[in-house]
């Protein structure tokens, strides 16, 4: 009895035992089964019964400024508002009595969203209508795209369930039309469009962030659970324009544009030692907070997209380069007619009626002569001015490299036939942009050095890096003395032309060349009796600190480059009056004409 | 002293064996004295794990106690951040030089052509020295003509019957009267002493700071 008595309870035991382990065993496996093999699953389950909540973090999109901080273009929220059609329309509420209960009209409801969107109400019933009729059992409308603020959160107030919103980020630019052109646009997704948004994109552009936790039924985060990717707020643009400067040039060439009855105007500043554009203004201008009225073609930038034959402007070039190579003087003199057929067959004209002249190369540019100029410029062959001009910037674009910046054309020496090979000596037969023009204006009155355009300052990332943009070394395109002397002959041109009274600015000596373009028509010639006119001039002229270009399209007050004489006279007194630029002294020498 | 050798204890060996194996007894050399039971280390335990339990709970609750404190909070930081950007988002436009510009020409103030300046060392015009016309060079009252979307129908501070740009936004608008200058605004400012002007004897003078 006593080995029984001795190996049952044994037995018994390990019989317990094993039952034990066998149902822990199936815990495990079950335990296992949950948290391993399908917990992906329950998990889901979980957070899909309402326990797991995210937030979006915004990343700001970065600023764009002016040359002080001046802030042109930030960010700011619009939000969409969403309608729950279905539920809209079943609301109820108790009746009048108070013993039943009835649906609400949606009317009601569309009475007071409609008092503070500014919809008409029954537009709002109508979109509620549409979404149902299109699927009767409709949960979703937009209300309304890109509502203000102050807008959500008077919706918000009023408590519908059947209204939902989402954040929008948008842009918002303070100064509107002024640089709007420069600053281009984003669409209403956030989606940069033109100018700077989209050609500085990498600098400006955010990342947002995405805020996961657990909640509990009333909404309260659960401690513990959070897991933040932060979001990456964007660069600080900095462009060289003053917003100042520029809303005067954009109101004055607005003003101007309509005067003289032009299609298009455009005025630019840039400053001569540093290449920095400090003003580029247009008219019709761009406001980049209603893209929409404008004109898609007023989009862009006109001074950068368009290309133009400089016409009289390149005389000055054309001057810079005989005094270079050493082949004249601005006293050396050639007799010119008012029209005379070249050795080769080309025939050339003035625009005015003169006897035979003993032109100077000054006189020459006094009176725009394209006779004299052919002349002069044949003492250099096509070969050696087309490479000058090449070094001048001619068809070569501009380091600003904006949106759509045209090049310009300069077609090889080689191609030029007998009548280009003079009408290249005045400006014809290759074409420039605003800022090339300026650019090669800027290296005459800075001594013949040509320093990089540029229109951004720089970029700073949130974290203090700054990025400034990669510009070449500035060049010394023609000797000093060369530029010098010709920047004496643009000088006397303001002084002795035909626009001198037009331009004069009190206290200051100005250097200006006026410069009519023909325009080609669809049929292979030029347009007759309207011309793209423009005039370039630098100021002080004895220590040149800025070029004004002013352009007017088809001017048709006045047809002639003196329509730009005003505009530019305006602008010059006040980049002298903003730049605090201090007043000349002496005076220019005068050059004999003939 | 291993099991084995307590087997063969001296004493045991001499007893005849037994049928039944020998019982492996022997007697007990002193009664060990009764341990008492450390009651201090079960206290000790039992309040460590009570304190524990306790603290535990009281950091669980004070943890969710401050996450509602934090929820409440994180609601008030979004309805100040939906607040200001509303109230950003009106002002908004104010700052643009449009608007700058068409108060100060509401005020009747013009932008002069030339600018002339006076040296100080030797009291000289430089610059054209003409007096200021009385027209100005941009009319920045004038058709709307640098738009600003931001500025449709906000009424200007220094005219408030006028907008730059659109129609008076009348909704908006808080009437004329409201906001016409107050009495004190309107006085004169007289200086309380009139400013002598810097003696040029010594150089140039320069501003004395108090």
């Amino acid at each position: 009895m006593s080995t029984r008595a001795e190996r049952h309870p044994r037995r018994r035991s390990v019989v317990a035992l094993l039952a034990v382990v066998a149902v822990l065993a199936a815990f495990v496996l079950r335990l296992v089964d949950i948290q391993v093999v399908n917990a992906g699953e329950h998990v889901g389950d979980a957070q899909s019964m309402g326990l797991a909540g995210q937030r979006v973090l915004y990343g700001n999109r970065g600023s764009i400024v002016d040359a002080d901080g001046t802030v042109l273009a930030s960010s700011t929220q619009l939000y969409d508002a969403q309608i729950d059609p279905l539920l809209a329309t079943t609301m109820e509420r108790k009746t009048a009595d108070g013993t039943g209960k009835e649906i609400v009209p949606f009317a009601d409801f569309a009475a007071q969203i409609a008092e503070v969107t500014g919809q008409d109400p029954q537009e709002i019933v109508d979109i509620v209508d549409g979404a149902l009729a299109e699927n009767p059992g409709s949960r979703f409308a937009y209300l309304k795209r890109g509502i203000s603020t102050t807008d959500y959160l008077a919706l918000v107030d009023l408590g519908l369930p059947f209204l939902t919103f989402k954040m929008q980020p948008s842009r918002v630019y303070p100064n509107g039309a002024v640089a709007g052109n420069l600053l281009g646009f984003t669409s209403s997704d956030g989606e940069p469009l033109a100018g700077y948004e989209l050609l500085a994109d990498d600098c400006l552009s955010a990342s947002n962030g995405l805020e996961t936790f657990q909640k509990g039924a009333d909404g309260v985060q659960i401690p513990g659970t959070e897991s933040v990717t932060p979001a990456e707020d964007g660069g600080t643009l900095q462009l060289t324009i003053d917003a100042d400067l520029q809303w005067y040039m954009s109101e004055l060439i607005a003003e101007e544009t309509q005067r003289m009855k032009a299609k298009s105007g455009t005025i630019t500043v840039l400053e001569i030692e540093t290449g920095k554009i400090r003003a580029a203004a247009e008219y019709p201008a761009l406001d980049p907070n209603d893209v929409q009225a404008s004109d898609p073609a007023d989009r862009g930038s006109r001074i950068f997209t368009t290309s133009f034959e400089p016409g009289s402007t390149g005389k000055a070039l054309t001057a810079a380069m005989l005094l270079d190579a050493g082949v004249a003087s601005p006293t050396s003199t050639v007799s010119a007619a008012d029209h005379e057929t070249f050795p080769n067959g080309a025939s050339i004209g003035d625009p005015f009626d003169h006897p035979v002249y003993n032109y100077t190369l000054a006189g020459a540019l006094i009176d725009s002569s394209n006779v004299a100029l052919s002349k002069f410029g044949d003492l250099l062959t096509p070969e050696q001015r087309h490479d000058y001009l090449e070094k001048f910037g001619v068809g070569g674009g501009t380091e600003i490299d904006f949106q759509g910046e045209a090049e310009g054309q300069l077609h090889p020496a080689s191609e030029w036939d007998n009548q280009t090979r003079y009408t290249t000596t005045f400006g014809q037969a290759y074409t420039m942009t605003v800022p090339q023009v300026m650019s090669a204006y800027a290296m005459i009155a800075n001594g013949g050095v040509k320093v990089p355009l540029r229109l951004v300052e720089s970029c700073t990332m949130p974290d203090g890096t700054v990025i400034t943009p990669d510009l070449p070394e500035p060049q010394q395109v023609i000797s000093e003395e060369a530029a010098n002397e010709t920047a004496l002959m643009i000088e006397n041109v303001a002084v002795q032309g035909s626009t001198a009274e037009m331009i004069k600015v009190p206290g200051y000596r100005v250097a200006a060349k006026t410069g009519t373009a023909q325009k080609p028509d669809d049929n292979g010639g030029y347009k007759a009796g309207v011309y793209f006119t423009s005039i370039v001039g630098f100021a002080p002229a004895e220590d040149p600190k800025y070029v004004v270009m002013v352009t007017l399209d088809e001017p048709t007050q006045v047809r002639s480059s003196a329509a730009t004489a005003p505009a530019l006279q305006k602008a010059l007194t006040q980049v002298m009056k903003h730049f605090r630029v201090m007043p000349s002294t002496g005076q220019p020498h005068l050059f004999d004409k003939y | 002293m291993s099991f084995a050798e307590s087997l063969a204890l001296p004493e045991w060996d001499e007893l005849p064996r037994r049928e039944e194996p020998a019982r492996r007894l022997r007697a007990v050399e002193r009664p060990l004295p009764a341990r008492r039971p450390r009651m201090t280390y079960a206290i000790v335990a039992v309040a460590g794990a009570v304190s524990i339990a306790l603290a535990q709970m009281a950091l669980s609750v004070l943890i969710t106690q401050d996450s509602y404190h934090v929820a409440e909070l994180q609601q008030e930081q979004r309805a100040l951040t939906l607040e200001a950007q509303s109230l950003r988002d009106e002002v908004a436009g104010l700052s643009s030089p449009q608007y700058l510009a068409a108060n100060a020409a509401a005020l009747g103030m013009v932008i002069d052509a030339s600018p002339t300046y006076l040296r100080l060392s030797d009291a000289a015009i430089i610059g054209s020295g003409d007096p200021a016309g009385g027209s100005s060079a941009v009319d920045a009252r004038g058709p709307a003509q640098v738009s600003n979307a931001l500025l449709d129908g906000t009424p200007l501070v220094t005219d408030p019957g006028s907008v730059v740009q659109g129609e008076p936004d009348r909704g908006d608008a808080p009437p004329a009267a409201e906001t016409a200058p107050t009495e004190e605004a309107t006085e004169p400012v007289v200086p309380a002493e009139p400013v002598a002007p810097p003696p040029l004897t010594e150089g140039l003078p320069s501003p004395t700071t108090r």
